[in-house]
Protein backbone atom coordinates (compact mmCIF):
# COMPACT_ATOMS: atom_id res chain seq x y z
CA UNK A 1 0.00 0.00 0.00
CA UNK A 2 1.40 3.34 -1.03
CA UNK A 3 1.34 6.61 0.80
CA UNK A 4 -1.95 8.37 1.39
CA UNK A 5 -2.26 11.96 0.31
CA UNK A 6 -4.70 14.80 0.60
CA UNK A 7 -5.15 17.69 -1.78
CA UNK A 8 -4.37 21.00 -0.12
CA UNK A 9 -4.42 23.49 -3.00
CA UNK A 10 -5.54 23.71 -6.60
CA UNK A 11 -4.48 26.27 -9.19
CA UNK A 12 -6.10 26.32 -12.62
CA UNK A 13 -5.42 28.27 -15.77
CA UNK A 14 -7.77 28.14 -18.73
CA UNK A 15 -9.53 25.00 -17.54
CA UNK A 16 -13.07 25.04 -18.90
CA UNK A 17 -15.04 27.80 -17.10
CA UNK A 18 -12.00 28.97 -15.21
CA UNK A 19 -9.61 31.46 -16.73
CA UNK A 20 -7.81 31.39 -13.41
CA UNK A 21 -8.51 29.88 -10.03
CA UNK A 22 -6.39 29.36 -6.94
CA UNK A 23 -8.00 27.81 -3.88
CA UNK A 24 -6.94 26.10 -0.68
CA UNK A 25 -8.59 22.74 -0.21
CA UNK A 26 -9.66 21.29 3.12
CA UNK A 27 -10.48 17.76 4.08
CA UNK A 28 -14.08 18.38 3.09
CA UNK A 29 -15.26 21.00 0.63
CA UNK A 30 -18.66 22.19 -0.51
CA UNK A 31 -19.02 23.63 -4.01
CA UNK A 32 -21.85 26.14 -4.24
CA UNK A 33 -22.96 27.99 -7.36
CA UNK A 34 -25.69 28.38 -9.99
CA UNK A 35 -26.26 25.86 -12.74
CA UNK A 36 -23.53 25.77 -15.36
CA UNK A 37 -21.18 27.83 -13.20
CA UNK A 38 -18.60 25.06 -13.38
CA UNK A 39 -18.98 23.02 -10.21
CA UNK A 40 -18.84 19.80 -12.23
CA UNK A 41 -15.99 21.18 -14.32
CA UNK A 42 -14.11 21.91 -11.13
CA UNK A 43 -14.63 18.33 -9.95
CA UNK A 44 -13.62 17.21 -13.43
CA UNK A 45 -10.06 18.42 -12.77
CA UNK A 46 -9.72 15.66 -10.21
CA UNK A 47 -11.30 13.13 -12.52
CA UNK A 48 -8.83 14.27 -15.18
CA UNK A 49 -5.91 13.61 -12.83
CA UNK A 50 -7.37 10.20 -12.11
CA UNK A 51 -7.71 9.47 -15.82
CA UNK A 52 -4.13 10.59 -16.41
CA UNK A 53 -2.78 8.12 -13.89
CA UNK A 54 -5.17 5.22 -14.49
CA UNK A 55 -4.58 2.23 -16.69
CA UNK A 56 -6.31 2.79 -20.00
CA UNK A 57 -5.91 6.52 -19.40
CA UNK A 58 -2.97 8.81 -20.03
CA UNK A 59 -2.72 12.26 -21.56
CA UNK A 60 -4.10 11.58 -25.04
CA UNK A 61 -7.00 9.48 -23.80
CA UNK A 62 -7.93 11.83 -20.95
CA UNK A 63 -8.04 14.83 -23.24
CA UNK A 64 -9.75 12.89 -26.03
CA UNK A 65 -12.50 11.77 -23.66
CA UNK A 66 -13.19 15.40 -22.93
CA UNK A 67 -13.49 16.38 -26.57
CA UNK A 68 -9.93 17.57 -27.15
CA UNK A 69 -7.94 20.56 -26.00
CA UNK A 70 -10.29 23.08 -27.59
CA UNK A 71 -13.21 21.69 -25.57
CA UNK A 72 -11.20 21.93 -22.36
CA UNK A 73 -9.64 25.33 -22.88
CA UNK A 74 -11.48 28.22 -21.30
CA UNK A 75 -13.44 30.30 -23.77
CA UNK A 76 -12.15 33.42 -22.10
CA UNK A 77 -8.55 32.39 -22.87
CA UNK A 78 -6.96 34.65 -25.44
CA UNK A 79 -3.24 35.31 -25.38
CA UNK A 80 -2.32 32.43 -23.13
CA UNK A 81 -3.30 29.23 -24.85
CA UNK A 82 -1.91 26.63 -22.41
CA UNK A 83 -4.25 24.80 -20.10
CA UNK A 84 -2.60 24.44 -16.70
CA UNK A 85 -3.30 22.45 -13.57
CA UNK A 86 -1.24 22.73 -10.44
CA UNK A 87 -2.10 20.71 -7.34
CA UNK A 88 -0.51 20.62 -3.93
CA UNK A 89 -0.82 17.60 -1.69
CA UNK A 90 0.16 16.61 1.81
CA UNK A 91 0.80 13.07 2.87
CA UNK A 92 -1.56 11.83 5.56
CA UNK A 93 1.02 12.32 8.32
CA UNK A 94 1.45 15.92 7.19
CA UNK A 95 5.19 15.37 6.82
CA UNK A 96 5.80 15.87 3.14
CA UNK A 97 4.31 18.32 0.71
CA UNK A 98 4.03 17.33 -2.91
CA UNK A 99 3.23 19.37 -5.99
CA UNK A 100 2.19 18.22 -9.41
CA UNK A 101 2.02 20.65 -12.31
CA UNK A 102 0.90 19.96 -15.82
CA UNK A 103 0.35 22.27 -18.79
CA UNK A 104 -0.72 21.31 -22.27
CA UNK A 105 -2.00 22.71 -25.55
CA UNK A 106 -2.54 21.22 -28.97
CA UNK A 107 -0.20 20.97 -31.90
CA UNK A 108 -1.07 21.82 -35.50
CA UNK A 109 -2.68 18.41 -36.00
CA UNK A 110 -4.86 19.11 -32.93
CA UNK A 111 -3.02 16.49 -30.90
CA UNK A 112 -2.49 17.25 -27.22
CA UNK A 113 1.03 18.35 -26.52
CA UNK A 114 2.61 18.54 -23.09
CA UNK A 115 4.09 21.97 -22.34
CA UNK A 116 5.12 21.31 -18.79
CA UNK A 117 5.16 18.49 -16.27
CA UNK A 118 6.74 19.12 -12.90
CA UNK A 119 6.81 17.26 -9.64
CA UNK A 120 8.16 18.66 -6.40
CA UNK A 121 8.52 17.05 -3.02
CA UNK A 122 9.05 19.46 -0.12
CA UNK A 123 10.03 22.08 -2.65
CA UNK A 124 12.66 19.90 -4.24
CA UNK A 125 12.26 19.24 -7.92
CA UNK A 126 11.88 15.56 -8.79
CA UNK A 127 10.75 16.04 -12.35
CA UNK A 128 10.93 18.99 -14.70
CA UNK A 129 9.79 18.62 -18.26
CA UNK A 130 10.36 19.33 -21.08
CA UNK A 131 13.78 17.79 -20.42
CA UNK A 132 16.68 16.64 -22.57
CA UNK A 133 14.91 13.42 -23.66
CA UNK A 134 11.93 15.48 -24.76
CA UNK A 135 14.05 17.70 -26.97
CA UNK A 136 15.77 14.62 -28.42
CA UNK A 137 12.43 12.99 -29.14
CA UNK A 138 9.53 15.48 -29.19
CA UNK A 139 7.08 12.59 -29.60
CA UNK A 140 7.55 11.96 -25.87
CA UNK A 141 5.59 15.14 -25.18
CA UNK A 142 2.38 13.30 -26.04
CA UNK A 143 2.63 11.38 -22.77
CA UNK A 144 3.06 12.29 -19.12
CA UNK A 145 5.61 10.55 -16.96
CA UNK A 146 2.83 10.01 -14.45
CA UNK A 147 1.16 7.50 -16.73
CA UNK A 148 4.36 5.60 -17.54
CA UNK A 149 5.18 2.83 -15.09
CA UNK A 150 8.74 2.61 -16.37
CA UNK A 151 9.70 6.17 -15.44
CA UNK A 152 7.53 7.02 -12.45
CA UNK A 153 9.25 4.99 -9.68
CA UNK A 154 9.98 8.12 -7.64
CA UNK A 155 6.39 9.24 -7.66
CA UNK A 156 4.45 6.01 -8.08
CA UNK A 157 2.57 6.72 -4.84
CA UNK A 158 1.37 9.95 -6.34
CA UNK A 159 0.14 8.19 -9.48
CA UNK A 160 -1.59 5.55 -7.32
CA UNK A 161 -3.23 8.30 -5.32
CA UNK A 162 -4.55 10.05 -8.42
CA UNK A 163 -5.98 6.82 -9.75
CA UNK A 164 -7.77 6.23 -6.42
CA UNK A 165 -9.95 9.34 -6.86
CA UNK A 166 -13.59 8.36 -7.10
CA UNK A 167 -16.48 10.31 -8.61
CA UNK A 168 -20.04 9.50 -7.69
CA UNK A 169 -23.28 10.80 -9.10
CA UNK A 170 -25.71 8.01 -8.47
CA UNK A 171 -28.50 7.53 -10.95
CA UNK A 172 -31.00 5.16 -9.32
CA UNK A 173 -32.24 3.97 -12.71
CA UNK A 174 -28.79 2.62 -13.49
CA UNK A 175 -28.58 0.68 -10.25
CA UNK A 176 -31.89 -0.89 -11.13
CA UNK A 177 -30.84 -1.68 -14.68
CA UNK A 178 -27.19 -2.59 -14.43
CA UNK A 179 -27.24 -4.12 -17.93
CA UNK A 180 -26.95 -0.63 -19.33
CA UNK A 181 -23.49 -0.22 -17.94
CA UNK A 182 -22.30 -3.78 -18.07
CA UNK A 183 -18.54 -4.22 -17.94
CA UNK A 184 -17.87 -0.79 -16.52
CA UNK A 185 -16.03 -0.70 -13.27
CA UNK A 186 -16.15 2.26 -10.91
CA UNK A 187 -19.15 3.50 -12.83
CA UNK A 188 -19.79 6.93 -11.33
CA UNK A 189 -23.49 6.61 -11.97
CA UNK A 190 -23.88 3.50 -9.87
CA UNK A 191 -24.27 0.99 -12.70
CA UNK A 192 -21.84 -1.39 -11.01
CA UNK A 193 -22.95 -0.58 -7.48
CA UNK A 194 -24.46 -4.02 -6.88
CA UNK A 195 -21.42 -5.67 -8.42
CA UNK A 196 -19.15 -3.69 -6.09
CA UNK A 197 -21.14 -4.81 -3.09
CA UNK A 198 -21.10 -8.39 -4.34
CA UNK A 199 -17.36 -8.52 -4.79
CA UNK A 200 -16.42 -7.09 -1.41
CA UNK A 201 -15.36 -9.74 1.15
CA UNK A 202 -18.29 -11.32 3.01
CA UNK A 203 -17.51 -10.05 6.48
CA UNK A 204 -16.78 -6.54 5.34
CA UNK A 205 -19.94 -6.51 3.27
CA UNK A 206 -22.09 -7.74 6.11
CA UNK A 207 -20.62 -5.23 8.53
CA UNK A 208 -21.21 -2.39 6.08
CA UNK A 209 -24.72 -3.43 5.19
CA UNK A 210 -25.49 -3.65 8.88
CA UNK A 211 -24.26 -0.09 9.39
CA UNK A 212 -26.19 1.09 6.37
CA UNK A 213 -29.28 -0.57 7.75
CA UNK A 214 -28.81 1.25 11.06
CA UNK A 215 -28.36 4.56 9.29
CA UNK A 216 -31.29 3.93 6.96
CA UNK A 217 -33.60 3.22 9.87
CA UNK A 218 -33.64 6.94 10.41
CA UNK A 219 -34.68 7.69 6.84
CA UNK A 220 -36.71 4.61 5.99
CA UNK A 221 -37.99 3.25 9.30
CA UNK A 222 -40.13 0.56 7.70
CA UNK A 223 -37.04 -1.10 6.19
CA UNK A 224 -35.90 -3.83 8.58
CA UNK A 225 -33.28 -5.94 6.83
CA UNK A 226 -30.97 -5.50 3.88
CA UNK A 227 -28.93 -8.22 2.30
CA UNK A 228 -27.20 -9.21 -0.88
CA UNK A 229 -29.11 -11.85 -2.78
CA UNK A 230 -28.32 -13.65 -6.02
CA UNK A 231 -31.02 -14.67 -8.42
CA UNK A 232 -31.08 -17.98 -10.35
CA UNK A 233 -28.64 -16.57 -12.89
CA UNK A 234 -26.23 -15.49 -10.19
CA UNK A 235 -26.91 -11.79 -10.72
CA UNK A 236 -26.51 -9.90 -7.44
CA UNK A 237 -29.41 -7.91 -6.04
CA UNK A 238 -29.91 -5.89 -2.95
CA UNK A 239 -33.04 -6.80 -1.16
CA UNK A 240 -34.71 -5.35 1.84
CA UNK A 241 -37.43 -6.54 4.14
CA UNK A 242 -40.13 -4.02 4.73
CA UNK A 243 -42.42 -4.09 7.69
CA UNK A 244 -45.77 -4.36 6.14
CA UNK A 245 -49.37 -5.31 6.52
CA UNK A 246 -48.21 -8.90 6.01
CA UNK A 247 -47.20 -10.39 9.35
CA UNK A 248 -43.80 -11.57 8.09
CA UNK A 249 -43.03 -8.40 6.20
CA UNK A 250 -42.19 -8.44 2.51
CA UNK A 251 -38.91 -8.65 0.65
CA UNK A 252 -38.31 -6.12 -2.08
CA UNK A 253 -35.35 -5.85 -4.41
CA UNK A 254 -33.61 -2.74 -5.64
CA UNK A 255 -36.15 -2.51 -8.44
CA UNK A 256 -38.78 -1.56 -5.91
CA UNK A 257 -36.62 0.68 -3.70
CA UNK A 258 -37.36 4.37 -3.99
CA UNK A 259 -34.84 6.67 -5.68
CA UNK A 260 -34.04 8.25 -2.33
CA UNK A 261 -33.40 4.91 -0.63
CA UNK A 262 -31.10 3.78 -3.42
CA UNK A 263 -29.17 7.03 -3.52
CA UNK A 264 -28.74 7.06 0.23
CA UNK A 265 -27.51 3.46 0.17
CA UNK A 266 -25.01 4.34 -2.54
CA UNK A 267 -23.79 7.39 -0.62
CA UNK A 268 -23.41 5.50 2.62
CA UNK A 269 -21.58 2.66 0.90
CA UNK A 270 -19.18 5.03 -0.83
CA UNK A 271 -18.63 7.05 2.33
CA UNK A 272 -17.55 3.91 4.19
CA UNK A 273 -15.08 2.88 1.53
CA UNK A 274 -11.59 4.04 2.24
CA UNK A 275 -9.41 5.38 -0.55
CA UNK A 276 -8.73 8.54 -2.46
CA UNK A 277 -10.87 11.65 -2.56
CA UNK A 278 -14.56 11.08 -3.07
CA UNK A 279 -16.27 13.51 -5.44
CA UNK A 280 -19.99 13.71 -4.82
CA UNK A 281 -22.32 15.45 -7.20
CA UNK A 282 -25.42 16.87 -5.49
CA UNK A 283 -25.89 14.22 -2.81
CA UNK A 284 -29.14 15.93 -1.82
CA UNK A 285 -31.08 14.71 -4.86
CA UNK A 286 -34.28 12.82 -4.03
CA UNK A 287 -33.58 12.96 -0.31
CA UNK A 288 -35.84 14.46 2.33
CA UNK A 289 -34.54 17.88 3.52
CA UNK A 290 -34.24 16.59 7.07
CA UNK A 291 -31.87 13.88 5.85
CA UNK A 292 -29.98 16.38 3.71
CA UNK A 293 -29.30 18.69 6.60
CA UNK A 294 -27.50 16.01 8.58
CA UNK A 295 -25.40 14.81 5.63
CA UNK A 296 -22.47 17.13 6.55
CA UNK A 297 -22.45 15.67 10.07
CA UNK A 298 -22.63 12.16 8.67
CA UNK A 299 -19.72 12.83 6.30
CA UNK A 300 -17.69 14.45 9.08
CA UNK A 301 -18.08 11.44 11.31
CA UNK A 302 -17.48 8.83 8.65
CA UNK A 303 -14.36 10.74 7.54
CA UNK A 304 -12.96 10.12 10.99
CA UNK A 305 -13.05 6.40 10.18
CA UNK A 306 -11.98 6.44 6.55
CA UNK A 307 -9.71 9.54 6.50
CA UNK A 308 -11.13 10.09 3.05
CA UNK A 309 -11.27 13.57 1.51
CA UNK A 310 -14.78 14.47 0.34
CA UNK A 311 -15.71 17.13 -2.25
CA UNK A 312 -19.41 17.85 -2.54
CA UNK A 313 -21.25 19.96 -5.08
CA UNK A 314 -24.61 21.19 -3.86
CA UNK A 315 -27.55 23.49 -4.44
CA UNK A 316 -29.12 22.66 -1.15
CA UNK A 317 -29.72 25.29 1.53
CA UNK A 318 -30.61 22.44 3.88
CA UNK A 319 -27.18 20.93 3.50
CA UNK A 320 -25.49 24.27 4.11
CA UNK A 321 -27.51 24.86 7.26
CA UNK A 322 -25.10 22.79 9.33
CA UNK A 323 -23.27 25.17 11.64
CA UNK A 324 -20.10 23.10 11.70
CA UNK A 325 -19.32 23.80 8.02
CA UNK A 326 -16.23 25.98 7.98
CA UNK A 327 -16.01 29.09 5.83
CA UNK A 328 -12.78 27.66 4.49
CA UNK A 329 -14.69 24.57 3.37
CA UNK A 330 -17.13 26.44 1.14
CA UNK A 331 -16.19 27.34 -2.42
CA UNK A 332 -18.39 29.92 -4.11
CA UNK A 333 -18.74 29.75 -7.89
CA UNK A 334 -19.82 33.00 -9.47
CA UNK A 335 -20.03 33.29 -13.28
CA UNK A 336 -18.44 36.45 -14.61
CA UNK A 337 -17.64 37.81 -18.05
CA UNK A 338 -14.11 36.41 -18.01
CA UNK A 339 -15.12 32.98 -16.73
CA UNK A 340 -16.24 31.73 -13.36
CA UNK A 341 -14.58 33.03 -10.25
CA UNK A 342 -14.02 30.54 -7.43
CA UNK A 343 -13.45 31.87 -3.97
CA UNK A 344 -13.54 30.54 -0.45
CA UNK A 345 -16.44 31.86 1.58
CA UNK A 346 -13.89 32.97 4.20
CA UNK A 347 -12.40 35.48 1.78
CA UNK A 348 -15.65 37.46 1.69
CA UNK A 349 -15.82 40.03 4.41
CA UNK A 350 -19.60 40.31 4.18
CA UNK A 351 -20.09 36.55 4.61
CA UNK A 352 -18.30 36.70 7.94
CA UNK A 353 -20.19 39.80 9.02
CA UNK A 354 -23.57 38.35 8.08
CA UNK A 355 -22.74 35.09 9.81
CA UNK A 356 -21.65 36.76 13.02
CA UNK A 357 -24.84 38.77 12.86
CA UNK A 358 -26.74 35.51 13.24
CA UNK A 359 -27.71 34.71 9.64
CA UNK A 360 -27.21 31.10 8.56
CA UNK A 361 -24.55 30.24 6.01
CA UNK A 362 -27.26 28.85 3.72
CA UNK A 363 -29.13 32.14 3.78
CA UNK A 364 -25.94 33.96 2.85
CA UNK A 365 -24.32 31.90 0.14
CA UNK A 366 -27.37 30.70 -1.76
CA UNK A 367 -28.47 34.24 -2.74
CA UNK A 368 -24.85 35.16 -3.37
CA UNK A 369 -24.55 32.48 -6.02
CA UNK A 370 -28.04 32.95 -7.41
CA UNK A 371 -28.22 32.96 -11.19
CA UNK A 372 -28.81 36.33 -12.81
CA UNK A 373 -32.31 37.09 -14.00
CA UNK A 374 -34.05 34.12 -12.42
CA UNK A 375 -37.25 36.09 -12.58
CA UNK A 376 -37.23 35.70 -16.38
CA UNK A 377 -38.32 32.11 -15.83
CA UNK A 378 -41.62 33.29 -14.43
CA UNK A 379 -42.37 34.73 -17.88
CA UNK A 380 -41.79 31.37 -19.53
CA UNK A 381 -44.84 30.41 -21.50
CA UNK A 382 -46.22 33.93 -21.57
CA UNK A 383 -47.64 34.82 -24.94
CA UNK B 1 -47.23 3.31 21.59
CA UNK B 2 -51.00 3.80 21.61
CA UNK B 3 -52.55 5.63 24.50
CA UNK B 4 -49.57 7.95 24.99
CA UNK B 5 -50.19 11.63 24.70
CA UNK B 6 -48.57 12.98 21.55
CA UNK B 7 -46.74 16.25 22.06
CA UNK B 8 -45.77 18.37 19.07
CA UNK B 9 -42.73 20.57 19.38
CA UNK B 10 -40.94 23.53 17.81
CA UNK B 11 -37.28 24.19 18.46
CA UNK B 12 -34.31 26.18 17.18
CA UNK B 13 -32.03 23.37 16.02
CA UNK B 14 -31.35 19.67 15.81
CA UNK B 15 -29.66 19.39 19.21
CA UNK B 16 -32.71 21.06 20.78
CA UNK B 17 -34.83 18.51 18.95
CA UNK B 18 -32.93 15.63 20.58
CA UNK B 19 -33.39 17.31 23.99
CA UNK B 20 -37.08 17.93 23.54
CA UNK B 21 -37.76 14.39 22.32
CA UNK B 22 -36.03 12.99 25.36
CA UNK B 23 -37.95 15.29 27.70
CA UNK B 24 -41.29 14.31 26.17
CA UNK B 25 -40.53 10.60 26.48
CA UNK B 26 -39.33 11.00 30.07
CA UNK B 27 -42.47 12.91 30.96
CA UNK B 28 -44.53 9.96 29.71
CA UNK B 29 -45.57 11.35 26.33
CA UNK B 30 -44.79 10.53 22.76
CA UNK B 31 -42.93 13.04 20.56
CA UNK B 32 -45.01 14.15 17.60
CA UNK B 33 -43.78 16.26 14.73
CA UNK B 34 -40.89 18.54 15.61
CA UNK B 35 -41.02 21.86 13.74
CA UNK B 36 -38.62 24.73 13.15
CA UNK B 37 -34.96 23.69 13.43
CA UNK B 38 -33.95 26.65 11.31
CA UNK B 39 -32.83 29.03 14.01
CA UNK B 40 -34.47 31.43 16.38
CA UNK B 41 -35.66 34.14 13.96
CA UNK B 42 -37.49 31.46 11.97
CA UNK B 43 -39.17 30.18 15.12
CA UNK B 44 -40.19 33.68 16.05
CA UNK B 45 -41.93 34.13 12.70
CA UNK B 46 -43.86 30.87 13.10
CA UNK B 47 -44.86 31.21 16.75
CA UNK B 48 -48.41 32.36 16.06
CA UNK B 49 -49.02 29.19 14.06
CA UNK B 50 -47.73 26.95 16.83
CA UNK B 51 -49.77 28.82 19.40
CA UNK B 52 -52.82 28.43 17.23
CA UNK B 53 -52.30 24.67 16.95
CA UNK B 54 -51.84 24.47 20.74
CA UNK B 55 -55.47 25.40 21.25
CA UNK B 56 -56.39 21.83 20.39
CA UNK B 57 -53.36 19.64 21.15
CA UNK B 58 -50.31 19.70 23.42
CA UNK B 59 -47.28 21.63 22.23
CA UNK B 60 -43.90 22.54 23.57
CA UNK B 61 -41.95 25.43 22.09
CA UNK B 62 -38.38 25.72 23.31
CA UNK B 63 -36.13 28.73 22.71
CA UNK B 64 -32.81 29.88 24.07
CA UNK B 65 -32.86 33.01 26.19
CA UNK B 66 -29.44 34.02 24.80
CA UNK B 67 -28.96 37.67 25.70
CA UNK B 68 -32.40 38.75 24.58
CA UNK B 69 -33.49 39.53 28.13
CA UNK B 70 -32.20 39.28 31.68
CA UNK B 71 -34.53 36.43 32.51
CA UNK B 72 -37.22 34.34 30.89
CA UNK B 73 -40.57 36.03 31.74
CA UNK B 74 -40.10 39.16 29.56
CA UNK B 75 -39.20 36.94 26.60
CA UNK B 76 -42.36 34.87 27.05
CA UNK B 77 -44.42 38.04 27.03
CA UNK B 78 -42.83 39.22 23.81
CA UNK B 79 -43.16 35.92 21.98
CA UNK B 80 -46.59 34.77 23.12
CA UNK B 81 -48.57 37.50 24.82
CA UNK B 82 -51.63 35.28 24.68
CA UNK B 83 -50.57 31.62 25.14
CA UNK B 84 -53.02 28.90 24.14
CA UNK B 85 -54.31 26.39 26.67
CA UNK B 86 -52.03 23.52 25.64
CA UNK B 87 -48.91 25.49 24.86
CA UNK B 88 -45.87 24.94 26.98
CA UNK B 89 -43.55 27.79 26.00
CA UNK B 90 -40.17 27.25 27.61
CA UNK B 91 -36.99 29.26 27.63
CA UNK B 92 -33.59 27.63 28.19
CA UNK B 93 -31.32 29.87 30.29
CA UNK B 94 -29.29 30.95 28.40
CA UNK B 95 -28.68 28.21 25.87
CA UNK B 96 -29.59 24.54 25.66
CA UNK B 97 -25.94 23.66 26.38
CA UNK B 98 -26.46 24.86 29.95
CA UNK B 99 -29.06 22.12 30.42
CA UNK B 100 -26.56 19.53 29.25
CA UNK B 101 -23.80 20.88 31.49
CA UNK B 102 -26.13 20.62 34.46
CA UNK B 103 -25.59 16.85 34.38
CA UNK B 104 -21.91 17.43 35.08
CA UNK B 105 -20.97 13.87 35.88
CA UNK B 106 -22.02 12.23 32.60
CA UNK B 107 -20.99 15.20 30.45
CA UNK B 108 -17.50 15.29 31.95
CA UNK B 109 -17.17 11.59 31.26
CA UNK B 110 -18.56 11.90 27.73
CA UNK B 111 -16.19 14.76 26.91
CA UNK B 112 -13.28 13.21 28.81
CA UNK B 113 -12.59 16.31 30.86
CA UNK B 114 -12.10 16.76 34.59
CA UNK B 115 -15.39 17.31 36.33
CA UNK B 116 -13.95 20.32 38.09
CA UNK B 117 -13.87 22.12 34.75
CA UNK B 118 -17.66 22.25 34.62
CA UNK B 119 -19.37 25.33 35.99
CA UNK B 120 -21.29 24.75 39.22
CA UNK B 121 -24.17 26.90 38.07
CA UNK B 122 -24.45 26.63 34.27
CA UNK B 123 -27.49 28.90 34.07
CA UNK B 124 -25.28 31.81 35.09
CA UNK B 125 -23.04 31.36 32.08
CA UNK B 126 -23.51 34.12 29.54
CA UNK B 127 -22.42 31.94 26.62
CA UNK B 128 -22.90 28.26 27.39
CA UNK B 129 -22.18 27.21 23.82
CA UNK B 130 -18.78 28.89 23.87
CA UNK B 131 -18.21 27.25 27.22
CA UNK B 132 -19.12 23.83 25.80
CA UNK B 133 -16.60 24.30 22.99
CA UNK B 134 -13.99 25.36 25.53
CA UNK B 135 -14.66 22.25 27.60
CA UNK B 136 -14.20 20.11 24.49
CA UNK B 137 -10.92 21.92 23.85
CA UNK B 138 -9.62 20.35 27.07
CA UNK B 139 -10.80 16.87 26.18
CA UNK B 140 -8.30 14.08 26.59
CA UNK B 141 -9.76 12.50 23.46
CA UNK B 142 -8.52 13.79 20.15
CA UNK B 143 -11.72 12.90 18.31
CA UNK B 144 -13.81 14.97 20.73
CA UNK B 145 -11.52 17.96 20.23
CA UNK B 146 -11.51 17.59 16.46
CA UNK B 147 -15.26 17.10 16.18
CA UNK B 148 -16.37 19.86 18.53
CA UNK B 149 -13.74 22.59 18.42
CA UNK B 150 -13.68 24.72 15.25
CA UNK B 151 -10.50 24.74 13.22
CA UNK B 152 -8.68 28.03 13.43
CA UNK B 153 -9.69 29.20 9.97
CA UNK B 154 -13.22 27.87 9.92
CA UNK B 155 -14.77 31.15 11.02
CA UNK B 156 -17.45 29.20 12.86
CA UNK B 157 -18.30 29.01 16.52
CA UNK B 158 -18.32 25.21 16.63
CA UNK B 159 -16.47 22.25 15.15
CA UNK B 160 -17.63 20.18 12.21
CA UNK B 161 -19.44 17.45 14.14
CA UNK B 162 -20.40 19.49 17.20
CA UNK B 163 -24.12 18.90 16.82
CA UNK B 164 -23.62 15.19 16.13
CA UNK B 165 -21.59 14.78 19.32
CA UNK B 166 -24.13 16.62 21.46
CA UNK B 167 -27.00 14.63 19.98
CA UNK B 168 -25.09 11.45 20.75
CA UNK B 169 -24.61 12.64 24.32
CA UNK B 170 -28.27 13.56 24.77
CA UNK B 171 -29.46 10.24 23.42
CA UNK B 172 -27.01 7.99 25.24
CA UNK B 173 -25.92 9.64 28.49
CA UNK B 174 -27.79 12.77 29.49
CA UNK B 175 -30.05 12.45 32.55
CA UNK B 176 -32.65 15.24 32.50
CA UNK B 177 -33.84 14.61 36.06
CA UNK B 178 -30.28 15.00 37.39
CA UNK B 179 -29.68 18.05 35.22
CA UNK B 180 -32.92 19.63 36.44
CA UNK B 181 -31.42 19.91 39.92
CA UNK B 182 -28.80 22.27 38.58
CA UNK B 183 -30.87 24.14 36.01
CA UNK B 184 -34.07 25.80 37.16
CA UNK B 185 -35.31 26.53 33.64
CA UNK B 186 -35.03 22.82 32.81
CA UNK B 187 -36.82 21.84 36.01
CA UNK B 188 -39.69 24.09 35.03
CA UNK B 189 -39.77 22.75 31.49
CA UNK B 190 -40.05 19.18 32.79
CA UNK B 191 -42.77 20.17 35.25
CA UNK B 192 -44.68 21.97 32.52
CA UNK B 193 -44.44 18.99 30.17
CA UNK B 194 -45.65 16.61 32.89
CA UNK B 195 -48.66 18.77 33.50
CA UNK B 196 -49.35 19.04 29.79
CA UNK B 197 -49.26 15.26 29.41
CA UNK B 198 -51.40 14.58 32.46
CA UNK B 199 -54.14 16.94 31.38
CA UNK B 200 -54.41 16.31 27.68
CA UNK B 201 -56.63 18.18 25.34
Amino acid sequence: MGMDFKFSRLVLKNWKNFAYADVAIQNRIFLVGPNASGKSNFLDVFRFLRDLASSGGGLGESIGRRGGVTAIRCLAARRDPDVEIHVELMDSQGKSRWEYEIAFKQDKQHRPLLRKERILCNGEEILDRPNQQDSDDPEQLTQTYLEQGSVNQKFRDLAAFFSSIRYLHIVPQLIREPDRSVGRSNDPFGGDFLEQIAKSPDRKREARLRRIKEALRVAVPQLHEIELWRDARGTPHLRGKYQHWRPQGAWQTEEQFSDGTLRLMGLLWAAMEGGGPLLLEEPELSLHPEIVRVLPLMFARVQRLTERQIFISTHSPDLLRDEGIGLDEVLLFVPEVEGTSVTLAESHRDVRDLLHGGISLADIVVPKTRPENVQQLTLFGAA
Amino acid sequence: MTGLVVVSAAVEGIVDEAVVRKLIVQAGGRPGTVYGKSGKPHLRRQIQGYNNAARHSPWIVLVDLDRDAECAPPLCGQWVPDPAQHLCFRVAVREIEAWLMADAETLASFLSVARSRLAADPERLLEPKTEMVNLARHSRRREIREDMVPRERSGRQVGLAYAARLMEYVETRWRPEVAAQGAESLRRAIACLRQLIQEPA
